[in-house]
């Protein structure tokens, strides 16, 4: 029986600036069920990889493919199978927390929206700022809104960057227990991280980068 | 008495101080910087100047088509008018940046230290003071000219202008150390009355002639009490300057060298975000509103309440449908077309702040399972809504000011600028800021982008090519082809990256 293709699939990538060859040739496959991570010194290119991967960054050369599918950004369907949060996740001014997380759960058909929303911030501790708007959040209560709206919503492949940036110990003890939870719901998990601690906790496949 | 002035003077070391290390760092002097933009100055100077003739050339050739008592009172009440706005226009200004301020780096070192507050913000209250008598009276003198008031009268008409823009910074520095919404209320009502008097005279119930254009008592009286309420306010701004809490000194600092950047790139759109963005962190929390229809309509529904929220940003459009009708009593024939065009852009930016974060956020257009020009459609839903209502409303204005149209006619052209409104904000909103990345071209400022300065006339670009036809061809066809090329110009702004 042929063994089931990985959920992310990644070969040959290559990111050059200018002259330096800032990721060259990566190969990296992601099953459904099992997290990888991306670890390295800063500059490695550990979050280049991954803006290639969710075609925030276009590569220089290599293939990304999701499900068997090339990675468009621009396509529906992969936008609905990527959950990705990145240093470049901003909000509206004008909504509040939970508007925000009703948005997103909204945008992708959820059902029974208040009910999943109520529940992901219960978990990420924003009940109390529910009703605040983003720009008076706290840096660790942003990052716990950005990790929020990936929750909130379907998802096949989760692809964090640094998702322990600004979390207390409580946050990443939470974090590791919600991303186990992911693997064990079937889902595939991507991250970069320096935090060795998550990482033994959660990964299953580690890329050293640099 | 002896201890204040050591602490003045202690004050005056700190900030020569700050001030030396700040010029030890700078490269060229402000000679230099004037002499290396000589272009830029030359080129304002000539564009000032053009623009002066040509506004004058169009009053006269204009002034015989004048005859009737409303076009008369239009344009007797224009520079009156004017001094409203500057006045409205001031309140808002020393509102937004406090009006007292300090930098980032006195608010750092030197609020926290024990000197004298008094003795910092005195020179900055002055030249705040100094700069809105000196700007407001040197803008009201350019109107009284062109309203061709007579020397005398210009001079009056500039002193005070300039007086009342000074009683509006010393009272609201008066605002700002006491709190309160005081200053707040007062330009809403400024802009209120001025709302009310154009709105009086295009229906025709202003007395005509309304406004004075001769010197005389009562306004000599006007002015003393102008006068008077300045220097007392001034005053009892002086005294309250140290009680002024270093909250409300800081925002305004940090706002400066924020605004400071965006205006270095040209990136106009980078200002509307800055701004956007300060309104909403001074609320901090709403009222969350929640449930609502799924798939793109979620966004259609958010600028929904949106609009509950911030009424302010359909009351503006609202208010603006007036602008219209002014022009048209002005007599100012197809210039109205542009008038329509330009108001309806401006008046409807505010509408589209969706449209823009989700053009400069591709983190959060990501989360959003939509194509790009199903997002943008979805936020531009309300705005279009909004701003195609707002382009029919001027139906009659278009019906009085292009003569030999009919109703149908007018009301087609109207509904042409509205579209032609949309799709200039949809430009303004989408477009990318510059990119440094790309070849640099060299200029005297240094090495520039390219696209730096084109990112000037977004949004007023494809205001005029939507706008050419209106003027170049007959009425209805112009307005078909306005639409279409305005249906062409959306297609490509919704799928752009």
């Amino acid at each position: 029986m042929p063994s089931k293709p990985p959920l992310l699939r990644v070969r040959g990538l290559r990111r050059r600036f200018g002259d330096v060859d800032v990721v060259h040739d990566l190969n990296l496959d992601v099953r459904a069920g099992t997290a990888s991570a991306l670890t390295g010194r800063n500059g490695a290119g550990k979050s280049t990889v991954l803006r290639c991967i969710t075609g925030a960054d276009r590569p220089t050369a290599g293939t990304v493919e999701l499900d068997g599918v090339q990675v468009d950004e621009r396509s529906p369907k992969i936008r609905r199978d990527l959950a990705v949060v990145m240093d470049d996740m901003d909000f509206f001014p004008d909504l509040s927390v939970v508007e925000h997380l009703d948005l997103f759960a909204q945008a992708h058909g959820v059902e029974d929206v208040e009910a999943v929303v109520d529940a992901v911030l219960q978990e990420v501790g924003l009940v109390p700022q529910s009703a605040q708007l983003p720009g008076t959040l706290s840096s660790g209560q942003r990052r716990r809104l950005a990790l929020a709206s990936a929750f909130v919503r379907p998802r096949r492949l989760l692809v964090l960057d640094e998702p322990e940036q600004r979390l207390d110990r409580a946050g990443l003890d939470w974090l590791a227990e919600r991303l186990n939870a992911e693997k064990a719901a079937g889902l595939g998990v991507l991250l970069a991280s320096h935090d060795q601690a998550l990482v033994e906790a959660v990964v299953d496949n580690v890329v050293h980068l640099g | 008495m002896s201890s204040r002035v050591s602490g003045a003077a202690e004050v005056r070391a700190l900030r020569g101080q700050i001030r030396h290390w700040r010029r030890g760092r700078a490269d060229l002097s402000l000679v230099e910087a004037i002499g290396d933009a000589y272009i830029a100055v030359f080129a304002t100077i000539m564009l000032g100047s053009m623009g002066i003739s040509v506004s004058l050339n169009r009053r006269n050739a204009t002034g015989v088509l004048c005859s009737t008592a409303t076009c008369t009172t239009a344009r007797d009440l224009m520079p009156w008018l004017f001094g409203g706005v500057e006045v409205a226009v001031c309140l808002g200004v020393a509102r937004l940046f406090g009006p007292m301020l300090v930098s980032p780096a006195v608010g750092t070192w030197l609020l926290s230290a024990p000197v004298d507050r008094n003795a910092l913000l005195l020179p900055r209250f002055a030249g705040t003071g100094s700069a809105a008598f000196l700007v407001g009276g040197a803008l009201a003198a350019v109107v009284g000219t062109l309203a061709g008031f007579s020397a005398g009268t210009i001079a009056a008409f500039a002193i005070s202008v300039a007086a009342v823009c000074l009683c509006t910074v010393t009272l609201t520095t008066v605002v700002q150390a006491r709190g309160g919404p005081a200053a707040k209320v007062a330009t809403w009502l400024v802009a209120g009355l001025v709302w009310a008097a154009v709105v009086a005279l295009v229906l025709g119930v202003l007395p005509s002639p309304a406004p004075q254009q001769r010197f005389s008592p009562a306004w000599l009286a006007a002015l003393v009490v102008t006068g008077a309420l300045a220097v007392g306010s001034a005053v009892r701004a002086v005294v309250d300057l140290p009680r002024i809490h270093r909250d409300r000194l800081a925002p305004g600092g940090s706002l400066v060298p924020s605004l400071s950047g965006a205006l270095a790139t040209l990136d106009l759109a980078l200002i509307y975000d800055i701004l956007v963005s300060r309104r909403w962190l001074a609320r901090s929390t709403v009222r969350p509103h929640r449930g609502g229809p799924k798939g793109a309509a979620a966004l259609v529904w958010r600028d929904l309440i949106r609009l509950r929220r911030s009424p302010q940003t359909v009351v503006v459009p609202v208010a603006a449908v007036v602008v219209p009708y002014f022009g048209a009593a002005l007599g100012i024939g197809e210039g109205l077309v542009l008038l329509i065009g330009l108001t309806g852009f401006l008046s409807g930016l505010g509408l589209c702040s969706a449209l823009r974060v989700l053009s400069r956020t591709p983190g959060l257009m990501r989360c959003l399972p939509l194509e790009r020009w199903e997002v943008r459609s979805a936020t531009l839903a309300v705005p279009a809504v909004v701003l195609v209502a707002w382009g029919l409303a001027t139906g009659p204005a278009v019906h009085e000011a292009i003569g030999g149209t009919t109703w149908g006619t007018a009301f087609w052209v109207a509904g042409a600028l509205g579209v032609a409104s949309l799709v200039a904000v949809t430009r303004w909103m989408t477009a990318a800021p510059p990119d440094y990345l790309k070849p640099l071209v060299s200029s005297p400022m240094g090495a520039v982008p390219t696209s730096l300065f084109g990112s000037l006339a977004r949004g007023f670009d494809v205001l005029l090519l939507l706008c050419a036809p209106l003027l170049l061809a007959a009425p209805a066809t112009g307005a078909f082809i306005s639409l279409v090329l305005a249906a062409v110009v959306l297609v490509v702004l919704l799928n752009r990256p």
